[in-house]
């Protein structure tokens, strides 16, 4: 017997939704800013705001289930974030996914959107088993999770200040590399040289992370050259930067797995793209006879079909929601 | 006011005094450049009012976070807002309404539409140190006077 769930996301800047059968088939994937729904709003598309994810849960939703080639009729469940992110955007999808799943007497699934880049992955790779690590990396999170059953997780390590993607959005901005700042320090660093700069090490509990000590140490190197009027290769900085930032990813990754015993390796967030990761942490892994999985990048991204299919994992082992699940800005942390 | 941070353990204390001296319905805005310390300076701040400080993370991309203590701590940070008076439709102005102290990074960006009652904090980056600058609006001043005392016996 099949079960599609339509899953819901609206936590930060993304309104999305998708239908997944049986937690590992997508049947479809919508995300409002993917869309040119500029046109239809005659070029001005609301910002990050409540209003925006207002004019967007329908029509997103309804897309998710004309795209999949099914009518409500056939949903089984909806699983929705409820946390971590705004309070206001949680709000507008959470109430959606309510009146869905109440008018049509569904089983309503809570979701963490962290828990939900994990899903990710077993999204992109059908063979995928627990238990395993995730290392979850994007502009606002960066956490480290242990996954010993599918359908459940626990939190072993995070970042105590900046997240690793806020870092790079940051850095970019200071050496006047542009926006959105992950791809375009990568880019800088391609011809840049890893090695030219050493920044300190932050030290802060075993898998604990920190980024804003190298943040600074980085805009500090840029102005100090800047006052003394010495040149700066600004790709070597990107390089230099990246790769920090790259082997304290990978060493508390890599940490974590064997403290847990785990054989797989997850990696999920924004920052999942950035090549020189996948690189070295596949290296890392490669070494301790260890597996990586990461997504494709359109699943690294803030998405619906990780919610849906995280659902139906919850869903399988009961974990389902009452009527007053409110919205969490803080779950999780 | 302003005093000269020798150190991030100056940050701190900085930080551990403002909260000390914060009162319910208070508004803290903060401002300084890129690496400045404004975050590190609100873990100090969320210390003394019994938060755990390594909770308190940057809320550049989540843009609020909430923390619950001896007084709520709503700390926001509009830098990467295109648009910073959309905060307001996000809970900005249900915290500024509200019991708690609300922090905010970055409040410049918004600054014809945040109350003109308020704390106003600068960090100055100087080399490896900082100086903070504090202003006060009329209905701070009480307060201002006590950080003032506090800030000069311990960062002469």
């Amino acid at each position: 017997m099949s079960t599609l769930v339509l899953g819901i996301e609206s936590s930060c800047d993304e309104t999305a939704a998708s239908v997944v059968r049986d937690g590992r088939e997508v049947l479809s994937n919508i995300i409002a800013t993917q869309i040119p729904w500029h046109k239809a709003y005659g070029g001005v598309v609301p910002e990050i705001a409540s209003r925006k994810h207002l004019e967007f849960i329908n029509p997103v939703i309804r897309k998710a289930l004309d795209d999949a080639g099914v009518t409500l009729d056939d949903i089984g469940a909806v699983a929705v974030t409820y946390g971590p992110g705004l309070v206001g955007a949680l709000l507008v999808g959470l109430s959606a996914a309510k009146a869905l799943a109440y008018s049509r007497n569904l089983p309503l699934v809570g979701v963490n959107h962290i828990e939900g880049h994990i899903y990710a992955n077993f999204l992109a790779h059908q063979d995928l088993e627990a238990p395993l690590v995730c290392l979850t990396v994007s502009g606002g999170h960066t956490t480290l999770l242990y996954i010993e059953e599918m359908g459940d997780y626990t939190i072993i390590g995070q970042t105590r200040d900046d997240a690793a993607g806020e870092a790079f959005d940051k850095v970019s901005r200071v050496l006047g590399l542009g926006y959105p700042g992950g791809p375009a320090v990568e880019k800088a660093a391609q011809t840049g040289n890893p090695n030219a700069f050493r920044f300190p090490k932050a030290l802060h509990g075993e898998l604990d992370f920190s980024f804003s000590g190298l943040k600074t140490a980085v805009i500090n190197t840029f102005h100090n050259a800047g006052q003394k009027g010495e040149e700066l290769n600004i790709n070597d900085l990107a390089a230099s930067f990246q790769e920090s930032v790259v082997e304290v990813l990978t060493e508390k990754t890599m940490l974590a797995a064997e403290k847990k015993n785990a054989k797989n390796i997850l990696l999920s967030g924004g920052v999942a793209s950035n090549e020189r990761l996948r690189e070295v942490l596949t290296a890392a892994c490669k070494d301790a006879h260890k597996t990586l999985y990461f997504p494709p990048k359109v699943l690294c991204t803030d998405n619906a079909a990780m919610i849906a299919c995280a659902g139906f994992y919850r869903l399988k082992k009961g974990n389902i929601a009452k009527w007053d699940l409110n919205a969490d800005p803080r779950l999780g942390l | 006011m302003i005093f000269r941070l020798k150190s991030e353990k100056d940050t701190h204390q900085a930080g551990l005094i403002l909260g000390e001296m914060a009162s319910s319905g208070d508004l803290f805005c903060l401002s300084g450049t890129l690496g400045a310390g404004k975050t590190y300076l609100t873990k100090g701040i969320a210390e003394s009012l019994g938060i755990d400080p390594s909770k308190v993370t940057s809320p550049t991309f989540t843009l609020v976070q909430e923390y619950f203590g001896k007084l709520p701590l709503y700390h926001w940070d509009l830098y990467r807002l295109e648009d910073p008076s959309e905060a307001l439709d996000l809970g900005l102005e249900d915290h500024l309404d509200g019991d708690g102290l609300t922090v905010i990074e970055w409040a410049e960006l918004l600054e014809n539409e945040l109350p003109k009652e308020r704390l106003s904090i600068r960090l100055i980056p100087d080399g490896d140190c900082r100086n903070i600058e504090i202003l006060a609006s009329s209905k701070y001043q009480k307060t201002y006077a006590m950080i003032k005392e506090r800030f000069s016996s311990c960062f002469a």
